[in-house]
């Protein structure tokens, strides 16, 4: 235990890193869609009690990078460990927000019951949610404010509540460490601090927190970690030492300032 | 009624059931299509069961034709896949060929036993109960009954056992993925249940009715319900309405039976998306223009609440400044005036305290886009339903 803490603080970023757990561990990942390669040998270590934002361009590769970690796609080499062991072994550590894009919102089903959703992975095969994940996602929906619309019907939803209760459950998840695909797309200001505030929380209760994320400028504000990406890995690390001009350019091409102030 | 009568009709709702079901979730999924190719492409599946077994009963049949179907999933998703072509180019190609395979057999094979295209699409249910299952001797009813009764059971106790998996797994794939639901067992899971009941259903009614019995039940619920579980109800109540309803037409048309299901089920499907509550055509017309008059009357009362000069409130003013032709403006004067919104004084318009109130709700919410400030009014205003 002692020796490997030793090893890991030089090769990771410095006193940032003093005594914490590697929540996500990715070796050589490299993921294709038809034989061809969107992700090339992404290597990412995220520490534990992070609030990390993914940031690059679009078609970078973001959604495609939390998809192989949770092993929605198969990668054609290389490995993803959560806390030390194969994802397979480690779902219910790990919640997970897609991108809002990804679902059909006229599926006929109430907020209360997709918050319920989350429950499921607890639940395993077969077994009903019952009273316990009922309260739990009830109790969720009020923490993202979206109590007295238990009972709407999801398409009946603005783009901002919808992702609220996407937000909720996740949180009935009540997970270690919580993957979210753009959560601030397409919401107004309000859900955003809302959201945020929920996040910074679970990072303060010791949680890991991986945001895919457009709006750079927001990025030292929100975040203290980030990654970097663009089909490779760009960089990764603390948002005080690595989020500068060199990286951005990098990830972007010489026009990011256009998107930094977009 | 005549003992076959009931027996027909108890046929066709317990087909319509096991049909409706599965076809609640391929209409969610937005596979309808594959239902039409799986009902095609296991064609070349009977065909080989029935030259194996020499009966068109026999649950080698339906084994063989629910791997056909499955086969044709995969080769729909394979092509599908490469990226060449779209899901829909790609069930065009396959369900042809193995259609057209099927046929070949027939036509090169069965000369001399009794298996014609026609038959196999088509069906006809009004022979149904003349082919009886015997056991040591004793008639136990229709042969197609028990198959049909049976499938309809797996079906049920499947839906029952995996609602959950079948739910999320349609809803959110890769959610469901990352919960350790594999979305493609549920996926393969859901075309093997459908190619049974295909299979299953053919000999009935056909693959016309099949298809149909699939697809509009499902379609129709959709269209009145946003409950997963009512869904399912509805389509099970809309598939035996019309499966007896059907039956009766062709009975007192001397017409197909299949085809007069069929018929049902497209006007049952027809009516009701011409008139549900909230998502038919006239709802949604009906919806349009009420919003339209809503947004006036949001202007209007706007307009009043920005000016206090009586020139700008003169009930013949209003129609310039706002510049909208007399007849809007007097629908909108009276909703307003309807609600209480408004008071007009020697012909001097002026906003209520209630419509004070509501126009003040309504700046906030347009300023914060807040929507629990204007929950207590959606009730009474399409404009703010979303
Ligand atoms: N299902 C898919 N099939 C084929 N290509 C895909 C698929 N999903 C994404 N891609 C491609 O992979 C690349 C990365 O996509 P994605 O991970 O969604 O990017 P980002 O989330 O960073 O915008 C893009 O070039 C995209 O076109
Ligand atoms: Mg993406």
């Amino acid at each position: 235990m002692f020796s490997l803490g030793f090893i890991n603080i030089p090769v990771l970023a410095g006193k940032y890193m003093k005594n914490k757990k590697i929540a996500i561990q990715v070796d050589d990942l490299t993921v294709a869609y038809n034989y061809k390669p969107v992700l090339w040998d992404i290597d990412l270590h995220v520490p534990e009690g992070v609030l990390m934002a993914i940031v690059g361009p679009n078609g970078a590769g973001k959604s495609t990078l939390i998809k192989a970690i949770l092993g929605i796609l198969d990668p054609i080499a290389g490995s993803v460990c959560i806390y030390g062991k194969p994802y397979e072994k480690q779902r219910k550590l790990v919640a997970y927000v897609p991108q809002k894009g990804s679902v059909d919102w006229d599926f006929p089903t109430t907020a209360l019951d997709v918050v319920m959703m989350g429950t499921y992975g607890q639940l395993g095969w077969i077994k009903r949610p019952g009273v316990k994940e009922k309260k739990a996602s009830l109790e969720a929906l009020e923490k993202v404010g979206m109590l007295a619309f238990k009972n709407r019907q999801i398409s009946q939803l603005s783009g901002g509540q919808q992702q609220r209760v996407f937000l909720a459950r996740a949180l009935v998840q009540n997970a270690a460490i919580y993957f979210m695909d753009e959560p601030f797309q397409g919401v107004d200001a309000t859900t955003e601090i809302a959201i945020i505030n929920i996040l910074k929380e679970l990072r303060k209760a010791g949680k890991t927190v991986v945001v895919v994320h457009h709006d750079l400028q927001t990025v030292p504000e929100y975040f203290d970690w980030v990654t970097f990406l663009n089909v490779k890995k760009i960089a990764t690390g603390p948002v005080k030492e690595i989020f500068n001009d060199d990286n951005l350019t990098k990830t972007y091409g010489i026009n990011y300032k256009v998107a930094v102030n977009k | 009624m005549t003992s076959p009568q009931i027996e027909i009709q108890l046929i066709a709702a317990v087909v319509a059931i096991a049909c409706a079901i599965p076809g609640v979730f391929l209409v969610l999924r937005k596979m309808a299509l594959i239902s039409d190719a799986i009902s095609h492409s296991i064609l070349p599946g009977i065909v080989l069961g029935f030259f194996i077994t020499h009966d068109l009963n026999s649950p080698l049949l339906i084994v063989l034709a629910a791997i056909t179907g499955v086969i044709t999933v995969i080769l729909v998703e394979a092509i599908q896949r490469t990226g060449l072509v779209k899901e829909d180019t790609a069930i065009g190609l396959v369900f042809p060929a193995l259609f057209s395979i099927g046929v070949i057999l027939i036509a090169k094979n069965a000369n001399d036993v009794h298996l014609d295209v026609d038959a196999v699409l088509l069906g006809e249910l009004a022979f149904a109960p003349f082919d009886r299952l015997l056991m040591g001797g004793v008639d136990m009813g229709p042969k197609s009954l028990w198959i049909m009764g049976s499938i309809l059971l797996i079906i049920i106790a499947l839906l029952l056992l995996f609602y959950k998996e079948l739910k999320v797994s349609t809803f959110d794939i890769g959610l469901s993925s990352a919960l350790g639901i594999s979305p493609m067992i549920m996926h393969y899971g859901l075309m093997s249940v459908s190619s049974v009941t295909v299979v299953g259903a053919f000999d009935a009614v056909g693959a016309i009715l099949v298809v149909a019995l699939m697809i509009a039940p499902a379609a129709t619920a959709y269209l009145l319900t946003s409950d997963l579980k009512k869904m399912l109800l509805l389509s099970v109540f809309f598939a035996i309405f019309s499966a007896i309803a059907g039956y009766w037409m062709a009975n007192i048309l001397d017409a197909s039976i299949s085809g007069s299901m069929t018929t049902m089920l497209g006007i049952v499907f027809l009516l009701v998306y011409l008139f549900a509550p909230q998502k038919g055509l006239i709802a949604v017309l009906y919806r349009q223009q009420q919003q339209r008059t809503e947004v006036s009357l949001l202007t209007f009362l706007l307009h009043l609440n920005n000016h206090s000069e009586t020139e700008e409130r003169h009930i013949n003013h209003l129609q310039e400044h706002i510049n909208w032709q007399k007849v809007r403006s007097k629908t909108v004067l009276n909703l307003a005036l309807k609600n209480n919104m408004i008071e007009i004084d020697e012909n001097i318009v002026s906003l209520t305290e209630k419509g004070k109130e509501f126009t003040d709700l309504a700046l906030e919410y347009i300023i914060t886009n807040k929507d629990e400030k204007i929950e207590p009014m959606k009730d009474d205003f399409f404009l703010f339903r979303g």
